[in-house]
């Protein structure tokens, strides 16, 4: 009887037995992941620090993190937003303060951020633009370096090989120093990518080792990060070729696969070198071997289903189908969503028929055809569900765009929402091209959102020039009336005539023309004195008069010489009087031709600003609607990869379910051949009769 | 250097296809049903081009982007302009000393700003950041700014500190920058104002 078809072959997923090598997606891109990469950035960008900003505070060993001095307000404010993940805000607040020039002295580390966290978006053009011009412009030798090196990844994430190499090539020393130190590793291991897709595992083992060889220095990084870096290594030997690297490569992996491990991350790295090892040793013929690494691999791990369907195998290439019942019936009770577990439910009879016991293998393939068909009805449901948009509905739901958050460049889905079926969906959460997606969905809903915001906020932006358009209309008029009711020329001309008057009296030395009113008063009562004694001279004798006079001469001279006496002071009074009336009309006439220039400019200014907010207006009214297209096309894309999933599983069930009606044909084909043959050999006596009943 | 791990993806992603190679040994892979296959394809819709979708949603995030920069900068010329703005930053220089909670600042007697500060926010000025706690408007002319930090000090002490700051604001914008900072000698924090 042929063996139970695998679907092992079906393109390995991240998590999913089949793809050991490749860690779990969800540990490397969820939120740690976020918080590393925005550490290097961060690490990146205070690496370009001059003198001025890159000292360090403290001795790094006693804190935590690193502290650094910030030569501008706003680049720390950037800074402040990253540094919270809050990208969004950091990105467009920066903008802003490089449009008003006011993040110097880190010109350039700004620059080097925002290109990072444009890159951290997948916005390649952008932030390769801005490592260009960074280049372009003679920018330190530190700065060039980072830039071709980032340079070096997007052309690599891109697929643009050789044109990454390019730029590797142009980095002139390794990158080190401070908080870099994880950036020269980077290089080197993008190095080593370059090389093995250019199958040359030759140099890329000697890349890698170099890694490796750093020894337990700070370059050398922790030793998870070694462990991944060695588990690489025995990777490229392997995939030499050659005969002894093999043999270095598998012993590697030999060592990752039996190494301690202190953390999950280092207990799924394990059970990835040992499932690797494993299959490469089925597919060498090796099943002793496989079995001794498939041992290895935990039973409640992500891995335990794949190894378990290998471990059975493994056996069974030894004729042992008693030895491979143990680790499938185990795997048979587990979730059906697994590839493994459904070819379980053949390779189980499978093994029972190998071992003679028909009658179990009969029900055992009859229940698997049945369990099939239920499965294919249940998925069919599914698809319905998720045509109907239920599924999308309920993952943003399960996973909303709050309020508070930002435009996430590491969001990731991590959970199904409830509803029927959704274990069938479970391998999407691995699929690179379905959280792509669903994360396109989630920033399209954040952008919504946020033009939603800004459309309301031009609208208040739109009240508020009204009112102060409202405003100064109505308020100008009162300002320039008011104005108008103190005559500028004719204080002018006061102010010009009592200036020359003022002089006159100077130079003439007139003590009198600085005579206060009372003074001036008794002066003239003095002159009406005078003359009515002159009037009076016949009705007077000679001595009443010329006492009277010599009292009238005796005031005048005390009152002249009182005035004599405070001459210069009254004349520097009056002096600094003018000096001051003369500022006040040079300010009234400043503030009056600003007057007349706010009531021509005022209004172009606030016209500027109401033509700037239609033009913004309008620019959101052409995004949105472009947003919610692609909101559209995005769900129906997602809807698309997960009902081509789930036609994926459809189509193993419906091979599992025809290899299981083979089989049922074939044991019911040899009763029937037992029947006609009453002196069969021993394995008919495990045939009942009535297992030949359809 | 963790961050390495991201970088390992794709050497990783080739043991993988080591691995897919070695499972081909069971049995060629189950031929899709002749008969359901096409069916199946013909019954749902094309799926957009992911390569084409993925560069409009791309160049959508980066007009957005430029959009919320351009309206940002209205904002500010249209409420704070650069004759009247004042703007008030929190930065901590190491902060070894202190554990901030909170901070209330006032300016000319005036409460203009209180916050409370979440663990994330403490750890962002740690780390260098420096936090905008205030935009606004002021006239030309000598002012005063009161700022009171609260958290704990040195022996897991309840602290609390006030720092005051006379300024003139003329035509330019004025930045004033609040800073925690740690006397090594004294063993105690410092708060410093420094008008940008």
């Amino acid at each position: 009887m042929a063996p139970p078809r695998s679907a092992c072959g079906a393109p390995p997923r991240g998590g999913a037995p089949s793809g050991p090598a490749e860690p779990d997606p969800r540990r490397l891109l969820g939120r740690r992941a976020a918080a590393v990469a925005a550490a290097a950035v961060a690490a990146l960008a205070f690496g370009l620090a001059g003198p001025t900003a890159a000292a360090e505070v403290a001795p790094a060993s006693t804190l935590p993190f690193s502290v650094r001095a910030v030569g501008s307000p706003h680049y720390g404010d950037t800074l402040f937003d990253f540094y919270q993940d809050h990208f969004f805000s950091a990105i467009t607040g920066l903008m802003v303060s490089q449009h008003f020039r006011r993040v110097s002295p880190h010109d350039d580390e700004a620059e080097v951020l925002r290109g990072g966290m444009l890159l951290s978006y997948g916005l390649h053009e952008q932030a390769a633009d801005i490592f260009a011009k960074l280049i372009e412009r003679n920018a330190p030798p530190a700065v060039r370096d980072r830039a071709w090196f980032f340079l070096a990844r997007m052309r690599h994430q891109r697929g643009l090989l050789d044109s990454s190499q390019e730029a590797l090539d142009r980095i002139d020393a390794p990158l080190a120093g401070g908080p870099n130190e994880g950036l020269e590793d980077e290089r080197q291991l993008l190095q080593a990518q370059l090389l093995m897709a250019r199958q040359d595992y030759a140099a890329a083992v000697k890349v890698l080792e170099g890694i490796q060889g750093r020894g337990t220095g700070a370059s050398a990084g922790t030793g998870s990060a070694k462990q991944y870096a060695r588990f690489n290594l025995g990777v490229a030997l392997i995939k030499s070729g050659d005969e002894a690297d093999v043999t270095r490569g598998t012993a590697l992996l030999h060592e990752v696969g039996q190494s301690g491990a202190a953390s999950e991350e280092m207990r799924s790295l394990r059970d990835r070198a040992n499932v690797a090892l494993g299959f490469v040793a089925l597919q060498d013929k090796k099943p002793r071997e496989a079995r001794v690494a498939l041992q290895r691999v935990r039973l409640a791990g992500p891995l335990a289903n794949k190894a378990l369907l290998g471990y059975g195998w493994a056996a069974s290439e030894l004729n042992d189908p008693r030895l491979a019942l143990v680790p499938w019936t185990e795997l048979a009770t587990r979730d059906l969503t697994d590839a493994a577990v459904l070819e379980a439910q053949i390779a189980v009879p499978f093994a029972m028929a190998e071992i003679g016991a028909y009658m179990q293998a009969l029900e055992r393939y009859r229940g698997a055809a049945a369990l099939f068909e239920r499965e294919k009805k249940s998925l069919g449901e599914s698809v319905a569900a998720i045509r109907g948009g239920s599924f999308i509905r309920g993952l943003l739901k399960q996973n909303p765009v709050g309020a508070g958050q930002d435009l996430d460049a590491f969001a990731r889905l991590d959970q199904l929402p409830e509803m029927p079926h959704t274990t069938h969906l479970v391998p999407l959460l691995a699929d690179h091209p379905f959280q792509e997606n669903f994360k396109h969905l989630r920033d399209l809903q954040f952008l919504q959102r946020n033009l939603a915001q800004w459309q309301d906020n031009l609208g208040s932006f739109t009240d508020m020039l009204d009112t102060r358009r409202q405003a100064f209309a109505q308020r100008l008029p009162q300002v320039r009336a008011a104005a108008g009711i103190v005559d500028l020329p004719a204080l002018q001309q006061r102010h010009d005539a009592l200036a020359a008057t003022l002089a006159r009296a100077e130079e003439s030395l007139d003590a009198a023309a600085f005579a206060n009113p009372h003074e001036r008063d008794l002066l003239d009562r003095i002159t009406r004195g005078r003359a009515t004694l002159a009037e009076a001279a016949a009705l007077m004798s000679t001595e009443e008069r010329s006492a009277a006079l010599e009292r009238l001469r005796r005031a005048e001279g005390a009152l002249t010489w009182q005035l004599t006496q405070q001459f210069s002071e009254r004349a520097w009074v009056a002096r600094k009087g003018l000096r001051d009336s003369e500022r006040a009309i040079v300010d009234a006439r400043a503030r009056d031709a600003a007057l007349l220039q706010a009531q021509k400019d005022e209004p172009a200014r606030q016209a500027g600003f109401a033509v700037r907010i239609a033009e913004l207006a309008s620019r959101i009214q052409t995004l949105q609607p472009r947003v919610v297209q692609l909101d559209a096309e995005v769900q129906t894309q997602l809807q698309d990869i997960a009902v081509a999933e789930l036609q994926n599983q459809k189509q193993r069930l419906d091979a599992y379910a025809a290899q299981a009606t083979l089989a049922i044909a074939q044991i019911m084909d040899r009763a029937q051949l037992a029947q006609k043959d009453p002196r069969g050999d021993d394995k008919k006596a495990a045939l009942p009769a009535a297992a030949a009943k359809p | 250097m963790a961050f390495t791990y991201r970088i390992t993806l794709a050497i990783l992603a080739s043991l993988a296809l080591l691995t897919s190679a070695a499972t081909a040994w069971a049995q060629p892979a189950p031929p899709a049903d002749a008969a359901s296959a096409p069916a199946a394809a013909a019954s749902e819709p094309a799926p957009a081009p992911q390569a084409a979708l993925d560069a409009r949603v791309q160049d959508l995030k980066a007009e957005v982007i430029r959009l919320n920069r351009d309206l940002l900068i209205l904002e500010e010329e249209l409420l704070y302009p650069a004759g009247t703005q004042v703007a008030v930053f929190v930065s901590m220089d190491v902060g070894k000393l202190f554990e901030l909670e909170s901070v209330q600042i006032k300016l000319d007697d005036k409460l203009i700003s209180q916050h409370l500060y979440t663990a994330q926010e403490v750890q962002a000025l740690h780390r260098g950041g420096v936090q905008r706690v205030f935009v606004g408007n002021l006239k030309t002319g000598s002012h005063s700014i009161d700022a009171f930090f609260t958290g704990r000090g040195p022996h897991e002490r309840d602290y609390k500190r006030g720092t005051t700051l006379k300024f003139d604001k003329g035509t330019e914008p004025r930045y004033i920058e609040l800073r925690v900072k740690d006397s090594l000698g004294k063993l105690q924090p410092e708060f410093e104002v420094k008008v940008w």
